[in-house]
């Protein structure tokens, strides 16, 4: 089969380019190992944030959000997205201290979204945090949307847009000859002039494929969800430096993450929890919102997330061959930029720019550098 | 109607089944408390709000969840009655708020 | 704290099963979530709360043996554990006086049992509709029964509580046979010569010849079920030989029972789609070894063979386990098993007979009105998974993603099996292409705070703790 472009990896960044690629009149083909949005897109946390961003990711990350506020509409589907701001509470003293701290960094680089909330504006945003919690800072734009439903939202655009989506091909070589890359996977033959990886947490080994080495790693960010609560919190709920992170759904439900890691075994499109390091995420969301002892969980899991050694993602053209380009290494926070990634691949793929400085994102960006 | 062939056993207690004072035999499941008592919703759906009560009594569908002493999700067919018990058909839907407003 | 053998569940199977282990001198833990051992079949035998418990049946009596026998075993019985995880590296976790508790052990023995097969027709949420199952557990723990219910459906166990409740002097309103017509034929084609000395067939019969003698309004060969109400129950309509209405506030539905896997899909292991029993079980060979070697399976909750079967295949387990504890070696593994092969071996004709004769009618198992709900908890009808699937959701698990089907507490106990049935006809291809949901543990609800005051404890530590 051919097309214009090949892309491996049916994620949101994967969708999200097939669908900019399509909507500007590009053949694209998706090959999927399993099926669209089956790891971490699919099974994220589904928050939208801009908050409390790494500044070289800022540009991209507010653009998409700008990008989440109408994607529904642009999709002509439900994505589940809910603009409900996002808090990340201080504890104390020195939480108040680094916010004022990356306040100025932000001020002096021209961003103006996160905007720092005292001790009474908190209490009246979510009126069940732990009263000793002296203030935070928030991010109105911010929100959740609901992960499957939003990669197949842009999966089906795509489909519509004359995108083709192969599942349950996983590739097992691929390389250029002359102008064409030639892909091969379990099932069948591609051939295409450009390829983009958007393998997730496999990507690194598209990536050797292509040509390019890269320092990714992976692992199994854990997550727990609780049957319905009565609603007690509206906005998104951080924290500066504790590992707090829970929002409630307009369903009731109240999904706990916090960032610890289970053990991951990508080999086997396997996760296992650690209890110990859940249950101390269970210890700090009771600590800081008493209200939640009463919560009962219903269920418990984990995905598979690229991690790149400096938390950023690599996005852009491949270092060591012609039309290839990668997009991965979303750290645990690349959902919220699906929708702008789409959009700088298709740029890049059809007319070599974007709009964005992404220096910061080269796949060799580690290749002087000894880890 | 549910009824009861228990033979006569001579430890009961009194619980409180949605406001109504009613004895139950100890070690009795707090399902069979409330079928006797004529009490059998057990919750309200989630989405509808329509009334649920005890399908399986055996654990495995989670339609009996009441509130017990306070704490919503306890399977009334699992659960054992103990004196003074206070059971609450559960109406936690998608539209329920938090009934204190915070700390 | 550190043992050679856990097993989950302390039914027929789990019970038999530690009695050889400990014999054998094996360090043996059996976990359950009920006060007293006995499962869902000798369930409350021990401590009947009934004033004639000899109604309830002959077979129900020989449990109280099997239970005392088990008590003197030297196992250590868990009571009122109620598990909710297990490890395939061998760690369980459960709640016990509202605390998590852990242990590792060497080998796991699966003894989970059965559940009913969801039948979900027309009405099936109201309050008022049951399980027949559910009669028969209110019974026998409780002593609670409904007058004047009707039961539903077809299968042994429906005609045992029917039985029951009529030697107890309950009256019933009526019981509604759905078995079809072409079971019964199918079923004699598997050569009665087989069967004509089981006495189960036997004992079947009876309970049938027992129910028409009795008088009640019994109908057969019915269809289109549907419950009447709308708030709740207020009885059951269906076709047998023209259209009838039972007026009731009870019904009970009941169309055979189905092995549990939600802790076996929460391991990963292997699971197989049975074409005769028309679900799924987990794959385990002949020892009851899973597709991992030191979990193992038996019971109704490895597959539905019922109460002595279940007996036979735990003594098999637990000797294969003394093997792999280097307790008993091969030639005395085989030699111990070969009355219980033998028996396992005699009784799988019977099984299918059983099997054939009620397999249920695909109309029960498959709603066909599509306002129907299918997942109870999240109250998705049959129509929504259609949009869901329509809008490319083609396996369980996407759909689930979707529509949040099989997203509530009940983690899908209930709609699993409609689901994997509904994508199977819409796909047009079988059971076993369209597969099951991914399932994790906790098994059951989990308390936020219970799991915040947990903290995982190494072996060696918890057991110096206890001392
Ligand atoms: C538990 C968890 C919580 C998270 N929470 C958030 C959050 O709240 N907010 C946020 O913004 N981000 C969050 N993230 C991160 C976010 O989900 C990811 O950054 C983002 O989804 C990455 O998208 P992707 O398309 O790169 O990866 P994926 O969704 O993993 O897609 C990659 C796809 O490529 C396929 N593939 C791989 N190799 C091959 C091959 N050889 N052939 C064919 N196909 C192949 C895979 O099967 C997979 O479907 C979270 C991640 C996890 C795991
Ligand atoms: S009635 Fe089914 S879980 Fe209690």
């Amino acid at each position: 089969m051919n097309a214009d472009v090949l892309i491996i990896g049916g994620g949101i960044q994967g969708c999200a380019t097939a669908y900019h690629l399509a909507k500007s009149g590009v053949s694209v083909i998706v090959l999927e190992k399993d099926y669209a949005g089956r790891h971490a897109s699919g099974v994220n946390a589904g928050g939208v944030r801009l908050l409390g961003r790494d500044i070289a990711e800022v540009p991209l990350s507010k653009a998409s959000m700008q990008m989440w506020q109408g994607l529904d509409k642009t999709l002509g589907e439900d994505t589940g997205f809910r603009r409900r701001s996002l808090i990340n509470i201080a504890a104390d003293d020195a939480d108040i201290e680094t916010l004022r701290a990356r306040q100025q960094v932000m001020q002096s680089a021209g961003h103006s979204h996160e905007r720092l909330m005292d001790q009474q504006e908190l209490r009246e945003a979510l009126p069940h945090v732990h009263p000793s919690c002296l203030g935070g800072v928030t991010s109105d734009l911010d929100g959740y949307a609901i992960p499957y439903k939003a990669t197949l939202a842009f999966k089906r655009a795509a489909i519509r847009a004359g995108a083709r989506f192969m599942e349950g091909e996983e590739l097992i070589s691929m390389r250029r000859v002359g102008p064409v890359w030639l892909v091969q996977t379990r099932t069948a033959d591609y051939e295409g002039d450009t390829v983009v990886n958007c393998a997730g947490a496999w990507a690194d080994k598209v990536a050797t494929m292509i040509g390019d080495q890269v320092p990714l790693s992976h692992a199994a960010p854990m997550l727990m969800i609780t049957t319905r609560l009565p609603h007690f919190a509206g906005p998104v709920v951080g924290a500066v430096s504790r590992q707090l992170s829970f929002k409630q759904f307009a369903n009731g439900t109240v999904l706990i993450g916090g960032g610890a890691k289970g053990f991951a075994d990508r080999a086997r499109n396997e996760t296992r929890l650690d209890y110990a390091k859940l249950a101390s995420a269970a210890r700090t969301a009771i600590e800081f919102f008493p209200i939640m002892a009463g919560a009962s969980i219903n269920r418990m899991w984990a995905g598979l997330e690229a991690y790149m050694p400096d938390n950023l993602p690599v996005i852009g053209p491949a270092a060591n061959a012609d039309r290839a380009f990668h997009a991965f290494g979303y750290s645990a926070h690349g959902f919220q930029m699906g929708p702008i990634t789409g959009k700088v691949m298709a740029d890049l793929v059809i007319g070599g720019i974007c709009d964005f400085d992404l220096t910061a994102f080269r796949i060799d960006r580690f290749d002087r550098k000894t880890l | 109607m549910f009824t009861s062939l228990r033979r006569p056993s001579s430890s009961t207690v009194m619980v409180t089944i949605n406001g109504q004072s009613v004895p139950a035999h100890a070690g009795q499941t707090v399902w069979a408390a409330m079928a006797l008592a004529g009490q059998t919703v057990t919750r309200q759906a989630a989405l509808s709000g329509e009334d649920r009560s005890a399908f399986c009594a055996m654990g495995v569908c989670f339609e009996c969840m009441v509130e017990i002493d306070g704490q919503p999700n306890q399977q009334a067919c699992l659960r054992r009655v103990t004196e003074g018990m206070t059971i609450q058909t559960q109406n936690i839907t998608e539209h329920s708020g938090a009934q204190n407003h915070g700390l | 704290m550190a043992f050679d053998c856990a097993i989950i569940g302390a039914g027929p199977a789990g019970m038999s099963a530690a009695i050889s282990l400990s014999a054998a001198g094996a360090d043996t833990i059996v976990l359950d979530r009920a006060p007293r051992a006995g499962g869902q079949i000798y369930r409350s035998v021990a401590d009947s709360p009934l004033a004639d418990v000899s109604l309830l049946g002959e077979e129900y009596l020989q449990g109280a043996a099997l239970i005392e026998a088990y008590e003197n075993s030297g196992a250590t019985h868990m009571a009122d554990a109620d598990v909710w995880h297990i490890g395939s590296d061998g760690t369980i976790l459960f709640s016990r006086d509202g605390e998590t508790h852990q242990i590792q052990t060497r080998e796991i023995l699966i003894c989970p049992g059965a559940m009913e097969r969801p039948m979900p027709i027309p009405g099936w949420t109201l309050p008022g509709v049951m399980t027949a199952g559910s009669a028969q557990v209110m019974l026998k723990s409780d002593a609670v029964t409904a007058e004047n219910a009707v039961f539903a459906g077809s299968g042994p166990l429906l005609y045992l509580i029917v039985a029951q409740y009529l030697r107890l002097g309950v009256k019933v309103a009526g019981l509604v046979d759905t078995t079809p017509l072409a079971n019964y034929r199918s079923a004699m084609h598997l050569g009665p010569s087989a069967l004509r000395s089981w006495p189960m067939l036997h004992k079947g019969l009876s309970l049938l010849r027992e129910i028409r003698a009795s008088g009640i309004p019994f109908y057969r060969n019915a269809r289109e079920l549907r419950i009447l109400g709308d708030q709740r129950a207020e009885g059951l309509s269906f076709h047998s030989n023209g259209r009838r209405d039972i007026r009731s506030d009870t019904v009970f539905l009941h169309h055979g029972v189905i092995p549990q896997t939600n802790i076996t899909r929460a391991l990963g292991l292997d699971h197989v789609w049975s074409d005769i029993q028309k679900c799924w079980h987990v794959k385990s060979n002949a020892w009851g070894q899973s597709s991992s070697p030191h979990i193992s399976v038996a019971g109704d909750g490895a597959r539905i063979s019922g109460a002595e079967a279940a007996q036979s295949s735990g003594r098999v387990a637990a000797a294969n386990i003394l093997t792999r504890l280097g307790r008993i070696n091969l030639q005395d593994r085989d030699q111990q098993c070969r009355l219980d092969h033998a028996f396992l071996a005699k009784q799988a004709p019977f099984r299918r007979f059983i099997d054939t004769l009620y397999n249920p009618a695909p109309a029960l198992s498959l709603p066909e009105d599509p306002d129907t709900l299918v997942c109870r908890c999240e109250e998705q009808s049959v129509q929504n998974l259609r949009d869901g699937f329509d809008k490319g959701a083609a396996n369980p698990n996407a759909l689930k993603s979707l529509t949040r089907c099989g997203m509530g507490p009940c983690q899908g106990r209930q709609c699993g099996p409609i689901v994997t049935g509904l994508l199977a006809k819409w796909r047009g291809i079988s059971e076993a292409d369209v597969g099951y949901y991914r399932l994790r543990s906790p098994q059951r609800l989990l308390n936020l705070k219970e799991f915040s005051r947990f903290h995982a404890l190494s072996a060696q530590s918890d057991k110096e703790a206890a001392e």
